[in-house]
């Protein structure tokens, strides 16, 4: 009888370590790559605002080749702008049309997020679950 | 080998248990690779480099470029490149530098060294790791095949089996015997000076030696002579002038071919024996020094020598010269030196004859190994 309980037990424990425990991992990365993006754009958006406030026209930066090794590049014209759409395309937009859809980008990406999150919730629970009945084999022999 | 040696016997699965020795090995195996990822990694910013400093160089060719410029992660600008000769190279901890093109490249070829140093370490590390990795594996077969470590005292045998005491004795002769000749030698010194025998001769008598043991012709077997001879007056103005006389009383005498060895040895004692030449280069400052007693070291060691080892051939020159130089030097073949005494003259002049033996200009061995052998 002891025997039994303890291989149950065994079992729980894997199940909880190898399964869930990775399964929380991963999916607590994926929500963090979502998080980013999401950063991404809103820093886009804070900064198209920005540009739109100050009319600037033209504009200068710095261009990383690779390895750190920067070059000077000109912008004359900021009116065009190509803003990645996904799946490898980018399109070109006037400004107010990119304030425009970058919003509904966030949005998608909000929403990405929120699903992550619930899948998170639920392995923690399952994780929960098994240690509450591998709390209860233990507890029951020393009744 | 009389008695029965001690020993020990060890499996080696108790040394080294099998699984151990696998499971060491898996953990070598592991950092093998990851060694290995560091050093792609390595050489995938290596080739980065690379590509980098073509670009750099070709920047430079137009005014401007038409590029995209990224803004953000997620949206670009159409533009140019402008000021195409100049960079800003991040030199770390927030510094950076403005550079040429050029000078951008020189920063990035120094940075690209740099990698290939590290994967050269790298791929050491690497070597080593596998070499051990090799070793677990040998030794895990090993001791699972029931492979057994034999330990035993070492007793300290002869070398050759058939006289381990001769050694001893040969040894002993050969001192006395050196002693000897260096007494004769002083007493030539005094009574001759034939020292202008050339170094030219000399130069020639060593060419000679070094050149292949052909089969030379007999005033050339003079000549060697003479040369030797020169060389023996060169060091101790010595006693005789070598009359070139042709080998008279050239016994028969096996040439062996048993070029590793070197050993010459008369086949048969007794009379002015075949001396026997024993690696030909091992004496040759003693050659220079004496080459007349050497000669008659040379038959009486052979004779001695005989016994032990009945490889060699016996050297003609040397009993000639033996017969020439014998006025001045009391043979005594009692003696006897076992001798492993190379004397190159000898060599050559063997080569005349025989044409057989080689006269490699091999370094100097010690007697003593030339006597084992």
């Amino acid at each position: 009888m002891d025997r039994l309980r303890e291989e149950k037990i065994q079992r729980f424990e894997e199940f909880v370590d190898r399964r869930l425990k990775p399964d929380l991992v991963r999916a607590i990365a994926e929500r963090d790559k979502v998080f980013e993006q999401q950063k991404v754009f809103s820093d886009l958006r804070k900064n198209l605002e920005n540009l739109e406030k100050n009319s600037v026209t033209s504009l200068r930066s710095m261009v990383n080749l690779g390895s750190e090794v920067y070059a000077q590049a000109e912008v004359p014209d900021t009116r065009h702008i190509f803003v990645d759409v996904g799946l490898g395309f980018h399109v070109e937009l006037t400004w107010s049309e990119a304030l425009s859809i970058i919003p509904a980008r966030e949005e998608k990406l909000a929403r990405q997020i929120e699903e992550y999150t619930r899948l998170i919730a639920q392995i923690k629970a399952q994780i929960k679950t098994v240690s509450q009945g591998i709390r209860e084999l233990l507890q029951l022999p020393t009744e | 080998m009389g008695e029965p040696l001690k020993g020990t016997v060890t499996p080696l699965s108790s040394v080294f248990a099998p699984e151990e020795a696998q499971k060491a090995s898996v953990r070598v195996q592991e950092t093998i690779s990851e060694r290995r990822k560091q050093v792609d990694q390595l050489q995938a910013f290596l080739n980065d480099n690379n590509g980098l400093v073509n670009l750099v160089k070709k920047l430079p060719d137009q005014l401007h470029h038409d590029i995209m410029v990224p803004f953000g992660k997620a949206a670009f600008f159409p533009g140019r490149l402008i000021h195409t000769n100049e960079f800003l190279v991040l030199l770390g901890e927030g510094y950076y530098a403005e550079r040429t093109s050029k000078q951008t490249i020189e920063i990035l070829k120094r940075r690209g060294k740099d990698l290939e140093s590290q994967i050269e370490t790298l791929n050491a590390v690497i070597k080593d790791l596998k070499f051990e990795a090799s070793f677990f594996d040998d030794t895990a077969i090993e001791a699972a095949e029931g492979i057994v470590e034999i330990r035993e005292d070492y007793v300290d045998e002869a070398f050759n089996e058939d006289e381990p005491t001769k050694g001893e004795d040969d040894f002993a002769r050969i001192l006395s015997r050196i002693d000897e000749l260096e007494k004769e030698e002083l007493e030539s010194e005094i009574a001759e000076e034939h020292e202008e025998e050339d170094k030219a001769d000399l130069s020639h008598l060593i060419s000679l030696t070094s050149l292949e043991p052909e089969g030379r012709s007999p005033e050339e077997q003079a000549k060697n002579e003479h040369l030797m001879s020169k060389i023996s007056l060169q060091n101790h103005p010595q006693e005789d002038v070598p009359k070139p006389v042709k080998p008279k009383d050239l016994p028969a005498r096996p040439v062996s071919k048993d070029l590793s060895s070197h050993v010459k040895v008369p086949t048969s004692s007794g009379s002015r024996l075949p001396p026997s030449l024993v690696e030909h280069n091992k004496l040759k400052e003693r050659v220079s020094h004496t080459p007349v007693p050497k000669n008659e070291k040379v038959s009486t060691s052979a004779s001695n020598s005989g016994n032990h080892s009945s490889r060699a051939s016996v050297v003609a020159p040397v009993s000639k010269e033996v017969s020439d130089f014998d006025s001045s030097i009391g043979s005594d073949r009692s003696k006897a030196f076992t001798g492993s005494i190379v004397e190159h003259t000898h060599n050559i002049e063997n080569n005349n004859q025989k044409g057989q033996m080689q006269a490699p200009a091999s370094k100097p061995v010690s007697r003593f190994k030339m006597q084992r052998k």
